[in-house]
């Protein structure tokens, strides 16, 4: 396996802390993210509460904590949800061809011509203050970019001599598409979920910040910054922390992938 | 012009006329089963968005009711719009009482100004650097715009939004957050809008030419003896704006989307505030009406790129050279 | 030539500027310094009965009444007005010489058109038992089914506007705001812009303001750093965090004036849960508002113990400040046979959690905050309250098909000038869709039928009213309101209407 050059090895690490702080963060704050005291609203960072309180008095730690976590499993399963089909679809179209793939090709080229927004938006409104919606908006508008790298890349690699000699000597579909085609693909596919998952984490922010997908007292970075606005003048550290939480998370999967994706 | 020019632009635009078809149809059937499979009655939300909550109430939204026929079947509801849509009718907003097509002219003016506005100033601020760090790869130029576009594409965009008000209007009060009058409302919104694209369109402008200039031809150029700007201007910039041109559809598609985000955060009045408006007040058909404008300039988009990029190509036989 | 292209692209977007408005073009006074007005409701079409409240507050439109500071009615288009003994039948003789901004004179019959007009649109005019109305030489005659005591009150909002017959299109749609207002509509661009003129005909004296703008902007911090750099003259409904900041601006004068709107929270009387009287008092007992007061709002003197405020003399009660008191709650909720089970939720004999659900919305964006903080202070007596943050609709909708367990809402009691005409219908038999639900109290209805006929001293009857609500408690009452204005120092002769149907800009000038 190839090292990792410097840069990814930066977001690795960043995405690594990111999920530190989402486990450890909780057990840190040692309360509740829930848990309000309105007498302590806004109160700053340090009295008793490490990262200050929100203007209900509740700790920011728990809440950025909390949600921190949120984000990143909620876009871990986004992107998992749009890769692992995406990519099956991808090769079954490369494999099969005929009908199966012009069908598939169609179906990818229908939502290609839809803005993926517009398919949240409408979902998010079909359940308002529910992730559902947002992750299968999300997922839905995500799994033809899969499809079609998978499938342009699949049909190279059918092609070359080894793979076909593979097929003709009856090896099964299990065994080409574990051992021949899932090799090949897994790098391109990777970068391609680095990315993915950054911009999981950024689309659900920024719809959470428009106020989809939230039931209070979920703690969400979008939403929180949000509720926090108002208080910006007073607490500006408040309002700037989720989102900065949100940069390093980009970043960090942003850097992850690295420049195979401009 | 000759048969194989005529089969390069024309086939692309046929093939995305059916395109278009395709979107208006998927968009109207998708539009219309959403919206009336939302949960909450239809006229309590209109009554709602009309009248406010004081006035919303169940009589208010008897009112509604009756007045647009909402009780009729479904598909009733929707072969009279399909019906009317093919007569280049959106009909009316349920909420303002006034004509789609009106209400969406007007948003789509805003909408495109801003568009109109960021754009440029996002090849404006990206497209130097791109170009500068192409030509000498792995330079400083090259090693500080990388990591410049990195930082930029990771802030959301609501957070750039609100980082801009935050120093030009609330610290050095030189520009309004909001509003939507002169040029000055026009600066915060553009810049939020260019800054994300910029970072994108630097990064490809710096790709594409770096690969041309590693090119043969690029050699072969300056092997000739052209001087380093005639060989730039008259071979690098044709060949290196092919992917930025394409890169440029995907902008403007990015900028739809960008546009949701913006416009809600400067109470801008265009067609992205009001779709998401008339999702929450269930105006069906400005909801409908705008993701069908929405789809169509995806579409023309893509169209006018297929067609930029043909145009640009060197490799294009000349008729008359 | 990429360049050029983007730069063509540009020019074209810039020039397809939108064509705006319906209403005829006027000639701009140029150089004329427009007063602009920043306020975070918007607006809808050219009907009154949607976008009224512009049109009124922004001098535009007028109605037959007005309302003083105390909410009595007043002559506006109706120099003067009577009613017969039975209470039956009202006369309104209207201003002579009143012109609408279309130049035609104001008839009693085009003033009876749009009454009617309002009584057939989603109005309070349409909740009064009208038999008819119509136009007798110089007046108005309206005809009452039943007595109504607060009709005066009522031709006072701004949905009974009196528009000309030109405004009206041929199957009685409104199609442009043609008003009898000191200023008339330059340009008309719902949902967020309104840009208004002097109308040299006006009936009052000349207004100093010649021109003047209504812009939309519904971010709370976004208005405050408006007002603050000087992009707006008058700017509505600041946000209580903001208060503190204006007030240090030399720029600034920042009034505030309490308004008859209280936070109220909604309970389905009629589910298991809440029709217990107990378990209203203990929900109430539980709620901190000295604490949501002073942390959200900003003003501890919010704290609503009562449903009026003070505001609204002979409808408030005096009464101890509101105390929050666990203990005594927790006993309630024990003795109305709920104890604490798995969890720390409470559960009643049957084993049923004590979970409900509390449907808000953002219109007012204060509400999310409160439904937070009260989702947590019902936590702690055990109380499971999920809170859902949807459109204002689901309340009325939700109560209609009994769907609704609480909800938290924001309900003016001034939007008719008279408490009594929103009272009627938030606590008529049967629930209101904005009041009770599921309860009804024949003490409460006879006392609010005396009222509305003009039987008996009314201030005993309105305390009698404010004390069974206080007891029963139908809704709980959680927060008072109050009106922050700021104004810019440029402007003289600003006062603020606590009813909000005027921003009286015909007596606004500007200073130095």
């Amino acid at each position: 396996m190839r090292v990792l050059a410097p840069g990814r090895w930066l977001g690795l690490l960043l995405i690594l802390a990111l999920a530190g702080f989402g486990i450890l963060g909780p057990w840190l704050a040692a309360t509740d993210p829930a848990r309000q005291v309105l007498a302590d609203s806004l109160a700053p960072p340090g009295t008793g509460y490490w990262l200050g309180a929100d203007h209900l008095g509740r700790s920011m730690l728990a809440r950025l904590a909390h949600a921190t976590r949120l984000s990143l499993l909620l876009a871990a399963v986004t992107v998992a949800s749009a890769a692992i089909p995406g990519t099956l679809l991808g090769i079954l179209a490369a494999c099969r061809g005929g009908w199966v793939e012009s069908g598939l090709v169609l179906l990818a080229d229908a939502v290609l011509a839809l803005p993926g927004l517009l398919l949240v938006l409408l979902l998010a409104a079909f359940a308002p203050g529910d992730f559902l919606p947002l992750y299968l908006g999300l997922a839905l508008a995500g799994w033809v970019e899969y499809f079609r790298v998978a499938r342009a890349m699949a049909r190279g690699m059918l092609a070359r001599p080894h793979v076909e000699a593979a097929r003709l000597l009856g090896f099964g579909p299990g065994y080409v598409l574990w051992r021949l085609l899932l090799p090949g693909l897994l790098p391109t596919l990777g970068v391609l979920a680095a990315f993915g998952l950054g911009n999981a984490v950024l689309a659900i922010s920024t719809l959470s910040f428009i106020g989809l997908g939230i039931h209070p007292p979920t703690a969400e970075l979008g939403s929180m910054t949000t509720d926090l606005l108002p208080y910006a003048h007073e607490a500006p550290l408040m309002v700037l922390m989720p989102a900065a939480l949100v940069f390093v998370a980009v970043l960090g999967c942003h850097l992850l992938a690295g420049r195979g994706r401009a | 012009m000759d048969r194989h020019l005529l089969g390069r632009f024309l086939r692309p635009v046929l093939m995305r006329l059916v395109q278009a078809l395709l979107v208006a149809l998927i968009i109207g059937a998708l539009g219309f089963a959403l919206m009336a499979a939302l949960p909450g009655d239809q006229a309590f939300r209109l009554a709602a968005a009309r009248y406010g909550p004081d006035m919303g109430d169940a009589a208010a939204a008897a009112l509604v009711h009756r007045e647009l026929g909402l009780d009729r079947p479904l598909a009733v509801q929707f072969l009279d719009w399909v019906g009317r849509l093919l007569r280049f009718d959106l009909g009316h907003s349920l909420v303002t009482g006034a004509p789609v097509l009106e209400e969406l002219a007007m948003q789509l003016g805003y909408t495109l100004a801003l568009a109109g506005v960021a754009l440029p100033l996002s090849a404006l601020l990206g497209l130097p650097f791109g170009l500068l760090a192409g030509l000498r790869p792995g330079g400083p130029v090259d090693r500080v715009t990388l990591g410049l576009s990195v930082l930029l594409r990771a802030v959301p965009a609501y957070a750039l939004g609100l980082l801009l008000v935050a120093v030009f209007s609330i610290r050095f009060r030189w520009l309004p957050p909001a509003g939507f009058e002169g040029w000055r409302e026009f600066i915060l919104p553009a810049l939020t809008l260019a800054l994300g694209l910029a970072a994108l369109s630097a990064r490809v402008a710096r790709d594409s030419v770096a690969a041309v200039a590693a090119s043969p031809y690029m050699a072969f150029a300056r092997w000739k003896g052209l001087p380093e700007r005639a060989v730039v201007l008259r071979h690098g910039l044709r060949n290196a704006a092919i992917p930025v041109v394409a890169l440029l559809g995907l902008q403007l598609i990015g900028l739809v989307e960008g546009l949701v985000i913006v416009e809600s955060l400067f109470s801008w009045p265009g067609i992205g505030h009001a779709l998401v408006h008339a999702i929450f007040a269930r105006d069906v058909p400005v909801v409908q009406g705008a993701a069908l404008v929405m789809g169509l300039i995806f579409v023309l988009v893509n169209a006018l790129v297929d067609l930029a990029c043909a145009l640009i190509d060197p490799r294009r036989p000349r008729a008359a050279a | 030539m990429l360049r050029r292209s983007l730069g063509a692209l540009g020019a074209a977007a810039l020039l397809a500027r939108p064509a705006l408005g319906h209403a005829p073009a006027v000639a701009r006074r140029s150089g004329e310094r427009v007063l602009r007005v920043v306020a975070p409701f918007e607006f809808a079409g050219p009907d009154p009965a949607r976008s009224g409240h512009v049109f009124a507050r922004m001098g535009v439109g007028e109605m037959l009444l007005g309302a003083d500071p105390e909410g009595r009615p007043v002559p506006m288009l109706a120099a003067s007005w009577s009613g017969s003994p039975d209470g039956l039948l009202h006369r309104f003789l209207l201003r002579p010489g009143v012109r609408f901004h279309d130049g035609s004179p104001l008839t009693a019959e085009a003033a009876a058109a749009s009454l009617r007009h309002a009584h057939a649109a989603a109005s309070p005019l349409s909740r009064v038992p009208v038999a008819t109305i119509e136009a007798a030489g110089d007046a108005v005659l309206i005809r009452l089914a039943r007595p109504f005591a607060p009709l005066p009150a009522v031709l006072a909002n701004y949905a009974s506007m009196i528009l000309a017959p030109a405004a009206y299109d041929g199957a009685g749609r409104v199609r442009a705001v043609i008003g009898t207002g000191p200023f008339r509509v330059e340009r008309f661009s719902p949902p967020l812009q309104l840009d208004v003129g002097r109308f040299d005909d006006w009936w009052g004296p000349r207004p100093a303001v010649g021109r003047a703008s209504y812009l939309v902007v519904s971010q709370g911090e976004a208005r405050a750093t408006m007002a603050e750099s000087g992009h707006a003259d008058l700017t509505m409904g600041l946000q209580p965090v903001t208060l503190a900041r204006l007030r240090r601006s030399p720029r600034l004068e920042v009034l505030t004036l309490p308004v008859p709107r209280t936070r109220i929270l909604k309970l389905n009387a009629a589910s298991p849960l809440f029709a217990d009287q107990r378990v209203r008092r203990a929900l109430s007992l539980a709620i901190d508002r000295h604490g949501i007061a002073t942390a959200l709002l900003r003003n501890p003197a919010m704290a609503a113990e009562q449903l009026f405020p003070p505001v609204l003399q002979g409808w408030h009660l005096p009464g101890p400040p509101p105390r929050r008191d666990l203990e005594t709650a927790r006993a309630l909720l024990a003795e109305a046979g709920w104890r604490p089970g798995g969890g720390g939720i409470l559960v009643d004999a049957g084993g049923r959690r004590f979970a409900c659900r509390c449907a808000t919305y953002i219109n007012w964006p204060e509400l999310p905050p409160i439904a937070t903080a009260l989702q947590a202070q019902f936590r702690e007596l055990g109380i499971d309250m999920a809170v859902g943050i949807g459109n204002s609709s689901d309340i009325p909708r939700g109560h209609r098909d009994g769907s609704l367990e609480m909800a938290l809402m924001a309900r003016n009691y001034a939007l008719v000038p008279d408490p009594l005409g929103t009272l009627l219908q938030d606590f008529r038999p049967g629930g209101g869709d904005w009041g009770a639900m599921g309860w009804s109290d024949p003490a409460l209805e006879a006392t609010l039928r005396a009222l509305a006929a003009a039987e008996g001293d009314p201030i005993a009857l309105r305390r009698q009213a404010a004390r069974i609500l206080g007891e029963a408690l139908p809704v709980i009452p959680i927060a008072w309101s109050e009106l922050a204005v700021a104004v810019n120092r440029d402007l003289a002769g600003v006062t603020v209407d606590p009813f909000e149907t005027s921003y009286r800009l015909h007596d606004i000038a500007w200073a130095g």
